[in-house]
């Protein structure tokens, strides 16, 4: 909207009247062109909400030492700077990096003390802001992907590639859904011998979110196959039964 | 009708000079975006804001399900995810509005700092700022333990032993943190408090002071 015209409904301000002209004032001329821009704002962060539903990771289990600990991404930065100060000099990365840097962010106001406001007329200043961002990227970057690689490394022994891994979790933090469907009679007294009562795994690996990686399609074609120890068709009499099973296996999304 | 409840209010408390202050004050050219496309970059604070009032208001609303301790927490986030109505929803409004909010703040500071906007007179208003910031991030460590799921537990494990590799007062400030000499049950009731107690009044605090600078010194003007 052009500068100054007005909004239905607005009450009629004397442009001519005010000090400084381009301004406007803030309620309600202002604030409503401004809710449009939060109004879209807001609309993508719910879309992005809705498609990208939360789920809830295996309960804490203070024995499982296996597990490799890792931070929320924005301390990603922070992280990854204690594994450039190992042993005695531990220090650096876990106290005197960060404090130096929280000071240098807290006092900015002090340091550059010029007159002068534009970046280009204030080089150091600006080099070193372009410098930390792309430093705090570049970290966080840095630690994602050697977290991916550690996670991967973990999880990768002897299965091929493609086959999803679900992690190992009690049957008592499975919630099955769609029970009733046959499929589910069919696999509570045959598959489940290998891969637990509630798909938690046992002599096969964990099943009892195998939804959420593969659909109805690429598990039947799995199941008909067979691997390893799984015999085709999962020991199943007919290929209807298995397509009855991976029907509801397909439903079950963790 | 309505007019004759506000008249009545206005008489005994003079109410309109204090909202027509906020309604006459002038919003200069260069920072309306309505005006220059490329003024969007002054939004970033305002959109900080509004992130954060969404975090409190999804805030609330986990409050009334989640359950602080380690027997529970658990199987009340869980609950949260899978069974209250629209749960999942505002779940994931926390989760992925604490991100939005670090990301909104960034952005916001850098704009501040490549305009130059934090030398006198408002260096004070930058100070408020970063320290906005560590209390955000404060929010994050202490929230990010609150599901009590491995990642949270281990994560929190993790961070606390590196509090306690800070010289001298390290062993005291693990303590202080975990209120133990492990991550547990009080770990995570004194993580639930700073996280819905402390840091909000803190927040608060430091987001009114935020305000009222910015409006006793006005906006820097156009570079």
């Amino acid at each position: 909207m052009a500068a100054g015209e007005r909004i239905p409904g607005t009450p009629r301000y004397r442009h001519h009247l005010l000090k400084n002209p381009g301004t406007e004032p803030f309620l309600p001329n202002f604030l409503l062109k401004e809710w449009i821009a939060g109004s879209v704002f807001l609309l993508g962060f719910i879309l992005w909400v809705v498609f990208n539903p939360m789920d809830v990771g295996p309960k804490a289990n203070p024995d499982d030492t296996s597990f490799i600990p890792v931070p929320d991404w924005y301390f990603y930065f922070l992280y990854q700077i204690l594994k450039y100060f190992p042993g005695n000099y531990e220090v650096f990365g876990t106290v005197v990096l960060p404090l130096v840097g929280a000071l240098l962010l807290l006092f900015a106001p002090w340091l550059d003390v010029s007159k002068a406001r534009h970046p280009y007329k204030r080089p150091l200043a600006t080099a070193s802001m372009v410098l930390v961002t792309f430093l705090c990227i570049w970290l966080t970057n840095e630690a994602a992907v050697q977290h991916r690689a550690e996670v991967a490394a973990e999880q990768g022994g002897g299965v091929s590639a493609g086959l999803p891994v679900l992690p190992k979790v009690p049957a008592s933090q499975i919630h099955l859904v769609d029970t009733t469907m046959p499929g589910y009679e069919i696999f509570s007294h045959t598959c489940a011998g290998c891969h637990g009562a509630s798909g938690e795994g046992g002599f096969g690996p964990p099943v009892y979110a195998i939804g959420k990686y593969w659909n109805e399609q690429q598990l039947y074609d799995f199941v008909i196959k067979g691997m390893g120890q799984m015999p085709p068709r999962g020991g199943l009499s007919s290929d209807a039964e298995v397509r009855k099973v991976v029907e509801w296996l397909a439903k079950q999304k963790g | 009708m309505l007019k004759k409840a506000y008249d009545w209010i206005d008489e005994r408390l003079n109410v309109t000079p204090l909202w027509r202050d906020v309604a006459d004050h002038e919003v200069p050219a260069h920072v309306n975006p309505a005006i220059k496309m490329s003024a969007f970059v002054y939004c970033f604070g305002g959109l900080t804001f509004l992130v954060i009032t969404t975090q409190i208001l999804s805030g609330m609303f986990l409050a009334m399900y989640y359950t602080p301790d380690i027997t529970n927490a658990w199987y009340s986030v869980k609950y949260i995810t899978d069974e209250v109505l629209l749960g999942n929803v505002v779940r994931g409004m926390h989760f992925w509005g604490a991100s939005l909010v670090i990301i909104m703040m960034f952005l916001h500071m850098l704009r501040v700092f490549f305009t130059g906007a934090y030398k006198a007179p408002r260096e004070l208003n930058w100070v408020v700022g970063v320290l906005l910031f560590f209390v955000v991030l404060g929010f994050g460590f202490t929230g990010y333990l609150l599901p009590w799921d491995q990642k949270a537990y281990w994560a929190t494990a993790v961070g606390s032993q590196l509090a306690g590799t800070v010289p001298w007062i390290g062993p005291y400030l693990q303590t202080l943190l975990l209120g133990s000499h492990t991550v547990g049950a009080l770990t995570l009731t004194r993580f639930f408090a700073i996280h819905v107690f402390f840091l909000p009044a803190a927040l608060l605090v430091l987001l009114a002071l935020h305000f009222i600078m910015i409006r006793a010194q006005h906006i820097a003007g156009p570079l």
